[in-house]
């Protein structure tokens, strides 16, 4: 029976715009494009509900298809709804591993120089190809030794003590790869006079969903939304977040795809550029030096599709000795654990090329994202250095 | 980068909607200094048009227009209402080559034939009058070798369904600048699509375009030949690619020795989206921001200004010095219609017509003088300044392209037109009130 | 004159008449069918397509009743690919009289019509998007019928076994012979060409046309013409038959047709001479949306595709009869000889769309009667084609999609298999709000007697989706030119009339996404095509226009 609070199929008037700017319809033809993976498809699916097409799989999720579209038709709702309801579940042990980060984390953190060795290892990578179907090109983003959660936590009374504090929603990424983000972020918070604090929270799941596994998604959107609803509660705080994919799981599709209740923490979630920019024009602006580098901007496919890029922008733009290039829109093709994925790491490769023409063109010191995917996948086929806006900024303060 | 020359504000100039308009706006603000952000709720009508700019093509009704700034002043003393109207001939003129030496930075050259209307034919044969084309649909090249009945081939590629080189002959042929000409149908073939027919993913207009951006254009040329050794006018559809059709364009040309143009089609439209990326890659080299997917739900007015806007999918609130609404007719959202009443969302600015109107289409759907969904739109003074229902005129509120009424862009044929120069003169307007305000440049020309 | 002889001649190709045509074909007998413009065009293309139950005439009209619950399982079972059997409720609201659910419930089990009372919440059980205000239902066997399907598979069985199926042609006069009807002159309206058909018994099943015919064979038969409106919502708000449990009103029934909804009827007394030239009102559309609205409250945020009205063939079975809704729907066959002294001439008329089957029978029958023939009716028996098995649920037809492969089948049956299977009509879709490859186009224009693109969207539901033909109808002129080898102005023709014909249906329900989808095909049609300034549709269609322009 159809869900009657998503018809937004309903509004499609058939311009084809969303599927000329799928970049998965663009490189292969086992995918028809978004028009018919949803609007086209759901009003058959609800004529008859077991029905779906098995040529779903091959949308990456990176929503394009929604940034352009003139009618605004939720389309990648139907497409995972389709996928998590219908379509027969493969490499149900890949997906589990993929999609699991808090669990993979959990360990690989503790172990984190054997995994990485091992994760890095030719015959472990063919071994993992073979039997679990994960890509052998890909390199697994390096995890880091304990988690930043624990560093952050740790914290806590130092930065209790600035004049204000933020919530901040870390991530998977940051938390078990990456310390440094994280610690740029508190960087610069810092030295706006505000304090960071972390409050309890679980991976967004995003790979969740990707992996069609809604039912394990809404769990840990359940925990995300308490934990970050009581921690507003006591204070009325902003929940800032680094990662573009993170805020748009968390913003939109915990309520219109998996049915949440997100009214307690709605008015809080910013996106870290957003809150910068709105402290800046307030007259908050750290003290920055010039910093003589020539950077190019990628914006991420989910970062366009909340919106957001205006913010990271103009944030940007507030860097003195900045030269920024802002690079022509294009998905990099990694689109989270889509291009981990055997079946789809050749698609994933083949989508990104026209970025990385446009980035070799553009010859810059530096290229600039928001997205930790994208990051793994620019640097990966550019060999450039790839930086988080706030990692620029904290690289641009000036030491007081 | 150029940062506000008013901190105060977001933005100095804030567009809402990402069309042929809003660019053009955009455009002519941010060459006079201002900064200046765009705010789209996706993809404009630009992807179905042709990727030609329609002046005036018709008038009186149903009648072609050969000169049309010989037309105008008679058109505007009948149109009073009609944007064009409000503009002035002179700044339509200035409107045009502004926009024409924009497109040209951003390597799409327009070209015109010697200001007056151009042909180009469409897929159905048909002529259609219209002032600015890219090099690959400006058929001037033809009309100068019509009178030697060149053999005229129109030609499809294998497999795509969205072209039928039959309909475009059989109509061609009744016209009489082409009734001696011989005019024959073909079909190419591209081995790169036959290797991989797809009976899930169907060739459309754009992944034809892709190819023939990637495909060796020595290799299309062979296959074109191959498929119509003695043509000498060989029409395809609209797919001469995205990126690389001007030198596509010309190698093709060079290698067949045939005079080779495209048909605009079925969406989605591959000269309206060249146009399309050529406006935003101005946009942004000049240092504007472009939000692809951002919808203005609602625009504060308090004594006869607009105070801000609140955006739906960031549920923001941005200022600016100076608003525009460039959010387009009904399929771009720009009007509402509702079983019973028609609004304009944004400001809920009053409507040319009573919003009770109903029956807004005439009776047969090729009705000569279309349909009144045409031409319905917000109501604007001499500035094109809207109002709001208790008419008052709202200040630093701007109108620009199909949100307005008076006009109709299909039956009139002044679609494109109308967007250029209603998003210039209103970019020059706010320019010249911006620096006025700010005193920054004293002495800043005065406008029509 | 070329002319035609035959045994058997029938005009009129709606249900009734593919009917007849099929009966005498099973029965080989010789048979010519004429139809003024296409297959299922008059009202068989135009009501709800419901299998009734039988239900809505058990309490007042106890033989209809049980006509219906029988001629309902023989069609399941010989239509099986026309029809769904989705089930129906009828439902009542709070505002509704309790006494017409206990009326319905006897003369149901009275009729044998098997029915079940069942509580609000099972009711909203079975359909969720029902009013959460109702207060009991009723389930019935209900089931919905595409009257296209029908029409076409019964004339695709009758031309396979020898019968001929002219389509868009019309009857000018009748041929006497004294006092009886020896054939009928013809006008092929594709080719203008004239023609004579002898036939030994001529079959009368034109439905409301019939007063016209038969005033021409000097015959008066007195139609009551009855409009009724219906409103098509862009996709199923409903997945069973949802009936208002009250006497019958407008706007009482709301069915799942394939991939759509139906919100109808209404009910007007119309002049005879309007019968060409319907139109839905304004007021119509307002009615069948309010009480649309009460069966299924989000209705008012869906998309409402077209409008489209019938006539309901209502003949007087006797004289003074007024009323529309309350006229027999009984068949009635008359045998002229009998009552006008006119021989070898039959009409049958009345019924409704699923007594068609019956109403063949007993036409037939009584044609054979007069050829002294007794050759026995198989047409119960004998499934249509594509009707032969059931369809298996997941069927899949490499190399096309699930949802492609499924469509073909929902819509041919069993004959999907060869549709698919002919790599010759290329591997796209036509039509992709309906999912319609080439391939059906191409099988359609070579085997379901199709003259235009309006005749290829009743065979194969392209245009009939949200986008109303935008895409497909340029693609399907196309296909006429490439199989057909269509001259290229006629298929321009045949472009516009498709458009307009679609229009009549868009434009009582102009607003919202139809609106613009409505703005976005004139872009298209107009400003790209420039359609609008081709040579001229079919005369007589309003707007003349000239020929493409001159420029020096």
């Amino acid at each position: 029976m159809i869900d009657l609070d998503n018809t937004s199929f309903d509004r499609c008037i058939k311009c084809t715009v969303c599927t000329a700017y799928c970049p998965v319809a663009r490189v292969t033809p086992l995918y028809p494009g978004p028009k018919y993976s949803g609007p086209d498809a759901e009003r058959m699916r609800i004529k008859t509900p077991f029905l779906a097409d098995s040529s779903l799989a091959y949308c990456n999720n990176c929503k394009r298809c929604e940034t352009v579209c003139p009618s605004g038709v939720r389309i990648t709702d139907f497409i995972s709804l389709a996928r998590s309801t219908r379509l027969k579940k493969h490499h149900r042990i890949r997906n589990f591993l993929l999609s699991h980060t808090d669990l993979a984390g959990f360990f690989t953190t503790r172990l984190a120089w054997p995994a990485n060795f091992l994760l890095g290892l030719g015959p472990v990578k063919t071994v993992m190809g073979l039997f679990l179907n994960i890509s052998a090109k890909i390199r697994f983003p390096a995890y880091a030794s304990g988690r930043f959660s624990g560093e952050l936590k740790a914290q806590t009374r130092i930065q209790k003590a600035f004049g204000e504090q933020v919530l901040y929603f870390y991530g998977c990424y940051v938390n078990y790869n990456f310390h440094d983000l994280g610690r740029d972020v508190v960087a610069v918070l810092n030295a706006m006079n505000i304090g960071v604090i972390a409050p309890a929270q679980k991976c967004c799941g995003v790979p969740l969903i990707a992996a069609g596994n809604l039912a394990r998604a809404r769990k840990n959107a359940n925990a995300n939304i308490q934990n970050l609803a009581a921690a507003v509660k006591e204070t009325d705080q902003k929940i800032v977040f680094s990662s573009s994919s993170c805020i748009l799981t968390v913003q939109q599709d915990y309520p219109e795809l998996l049915d949440m209740d997100t009214s307690a923490i709605d008015g809080h979630i910013e996106f870290i550029t957003r809150f910068l920019y709105k402290k800046f024009k307030a007259g908050n602006l750290p003290a920055l030096k010039p910093l003589n580098l020539t950077a190019a901007y990628h914006s991420p496919c989910h970062l366009e599709r909340t919106g957001g890029v205006m913010y990271t922008i103009e944030v940007l733009r507030r860097i003195p000795g900045l030269q920024l290039t802002l690079l022509h829109s294009e998905c990099c093709g990694l689109a989270g654990t889509y291009g981990f994925k055997k079946e789809f790491d050749t698609i994933a490769e083949d989508i990104g090329q026209p970025l990385f023409r446009q980035i070799r063109a553009t010859a810059p010191d530096v290229v600039i994202t928001d997205c930790e995917a994208c990051k793994w996948q620019i640097e990966a086929h550019t060999g450039l250095q790839v930086l988080h806006p706030i990692s620029v900024l904290a690289m641009a303060l000036a030491k007081s | 980068m150029r940062m506000n020359l008013n901190n105060s504000t977001d933005y100095d100039c804030l567009i809402i909607g990402g069309g042929l308009s809003g660019l053009a706006c955009g455009i002519t603000c941010l060459s006079e200094g201002l900064s200046c952000a765009i705010l789209s709720s996706g993809m404009s009508a630009l992807h179905f048009s042709s990727g030609s700019v329609d002046l005036l093509g018709y008038f009186p009704e149903a009648t072609v227009v050969a000169d049309p700034f010989d037309a105008l002043p008679r058109f505007i003393d009948m149109h009073s209402e009609h944007p064009y109207a409000r503009c002035g001939i002179n700044t339509i003129k200035e409107a045009l080559s502004f926009f024409r030496q924009e497109m040209a930075k951003a390597d799409l050259p327009l070209h015109e034939n010697h200001s007056r209307n151009h042909f180009h034919v469409t897929a159905l044969g048909t002529l259609k009058p219209t002032f600015f084309s890219q090099q690959s649909v400006f058929n001037q090249e033809i009309r100068s070798v019509i009178d030697r009945t060149p053999a005229i081939t129109i030609m499809n590629i294998q497999g795509f369904r969205d072209f039928h080189p039959g309909l475009a002959a059989a109509n061609l042929k009744r016209h009489k600048l082409f009734s001696a000409c011989d005019i024959q149908c073909a079909e190419m073939h591209l081995p790169e699509k036959e290797k991989n027919p797809s009976p899930v993913h169907a060739m459309r207009s754009i992944d034809i375009a892709r190819l023939f951006d990637t495909m060796d254009p020595d290799e299309i040329a062979r296959h074109i030949t191959a498929a119509c050794p003695d043509g000498d006018i060989v029409g395809l559809p609209a797919v001469l690619g995205i990126e690389h059709h001007n030198a596509v364009l010309d190698r093709l040309r060079e290698k067949t020795g045939k005079i080779i143009y495209e048909v605009p089609t079925l969406p989605p439209s591959i000269p309206g989206m060249r146009l399309d990326n050529a406006l935003k890659s101005r946009f942004a080299a000049m240092g504007g921001v472009f939000i692809q997917r951002e919808t203005v739900e609602k625009g504060t007015i308090a004594d006869g200004r607009v105070t801000s806007i609140r955006t739906k999918n960031q549920n923001d609130t941005l200022t600016a010095g100076f608003y525009v609404l460039s959010t387009g007719s009904f399929f771009s959202g720009g009007l509402v219609s509702r079983f019973d009443h028609i609004e304009e969302p944004v400001f809920n600015l009053s409507l040319a017509r009573s919003p009770e109107a109903r029956c807004l289409g005439s009776e047969n759907f090729f009705a000569r003088q279309g349909h009144a969904f045409l031409s319905a739109g917000v109501i604007t003074d001499e500035a094109f300044h809207p109002k709001t229902p208790a008419g008052e005129t709202v200040e630093n509120l701007f109108c620009t392209g199909a949100v307005l009424s008076g006009y109709n862009p299909v039956n009139q044929g002044c679609g494109g037109g109308v967007a250029v120069a209603t998003g210039y003169v209103t970019g020059r307007r706010i320019v010249r009130d911006f620096y006025a305000i700010t005193n920054q440049r004293q002495g800043y020309p005065d406008l029509p | 004159m070329k002319h035609i002889e035959t045994d058997i001649l029938v005009i009129g190709g709606g249900a009734t008449g593919t009917a007849v045509a099929r009966d005498c074909a099973l029965r080989g007998i010789p048979c010519v069918l004429v139809e003024r413009t296409d297959l299922a065009a008059g009202t068989t293309g135009r009501n709800h397509g419901l299998l009734h139950s039988g239900a809505r005439y058990a309490v007042k009209d106890f033989e209809s009743a049980v006509e219906c619950i029988t001629e309902n399982r023989i069609l399941k079972k010989i239509a099986r690919h026309c029809i769904e059997e989705t089930g129906g409720l009828f439902v009542s609201l709070p505002e509704d009289d309790p006494a017409y659910h206990e009326a319905l419930v006897q003369a149901c089990r009275r009729a044998d019509i098997p029915c079940r009372e069942i509580d609000a919440s099972t009711a909203l059980a079975m359909e969720p998007n029902l009013n959460p205000a109702v207060t009991r239902a009723v389930t019935v066997p209900d089931a919905t019928i595409d009257p296209f399907r029908l029409a076409s598979a019964n004339a695709l069985d009758a031309s396979e076994r020898g019968a001929q199926i002219l389509t868009h042609t019309r009857v000018t006069g009748f041929l006497l012979d004294q006092d009886a009807v020896a054939g009928v002159r013809c006008l092929d309206r594709c080719t203008r060409e004239t023609f004579k058909i002898r036939a030994k018994v001529v079959i009368n099943a034109s439905g409301v046309w019939g007063q016209e015919l038969c005033r021409m064979a000097g015959i008066e038969l007195i139609m009551f013409p009855s409009k009724g409106a219906m409103v098509i919502l862009d996709y199923r708000i409903n997945n069973v038959v949802l009936n208002r449990c009250r006497k019958p009103a407008d706007g009482d029934i709301l069915v799942p047709g394939d991939t759509v909804s139906l919100i109808g009827t209404t009910s007007r007394r119309i002049a005879y001479e309007a019968i060409s030239d319907l139109r839905v009102t304004d007021d119509e559309v307002r009615t069948l949306l309010k009480e649309g609205e009460r069966l299924v409250p989000n209705l008012s945020r869906t998309r409402v595709l077209r409008a489209f009205c019938g006539v309901r063939p209502l003949v007087a079975a006797s004289p003074g009869e007024t009323h529309g809704r309350n006229i027999t729907r009984g068949i009635v066959l008359i045998d002229h000889q009998q009552r006008d002294q006119v021989k070898n001439f039959i009409t049958i008329a009345g019924g409704k769309l699923m007594t068609s089957r019956l109403m063949a029978e007993k036409a037939v029958n009584l044609a054979c009667r007069k050829l002294g023939e007794n050759r026995p009716c198989r047409t119960a028996a004998i499934p249509l084609p594509g009707s032969e098995k059931p369809i298996s649920p997941g069927v899949r037809a490499l190399p096309f999609s699930e949802s492609v492969a499924q469509s073909t089948y929902y819509r041919h049956g069993q004959r999907a298999d060869d549709i698919l299977e002919d790599s010759d009509g290329g591997t796209g879709l036509i039509c992709e709000c309906e999912m319609v490859t080439s391939r059906e186009v191409a099988y359609a224009l070579k085997h379901l007697h199709v003259k235009d693109i309006v005749d290829l969207r009743r065979r194969t539901r392209i245009g009939m989706g949200p986008c109303q033909g935008l895409f497909c109808a340029y693609r399907s002129a196309g296909a006429f030119i490439e199989h057909r080898h269509t001259d290229g102005t006629d298929a321009t023709k045949m472009l516009i009339d498709f458009l307009e014909e679609r229009w009549k249906g868009i434009r009582p329900v102009l607003w919202g996404d139809t609106l613009r989808e409505a703005e976005f095909s004139y872009w298209i049609c107009q400003g790209i095509f420039g359609l609008g300034k081709t040579v001229a549709s079919s005369p007589g269609r309003g707007e003349g226009v000239c020929l493409a322009d001159e420029f020096e």
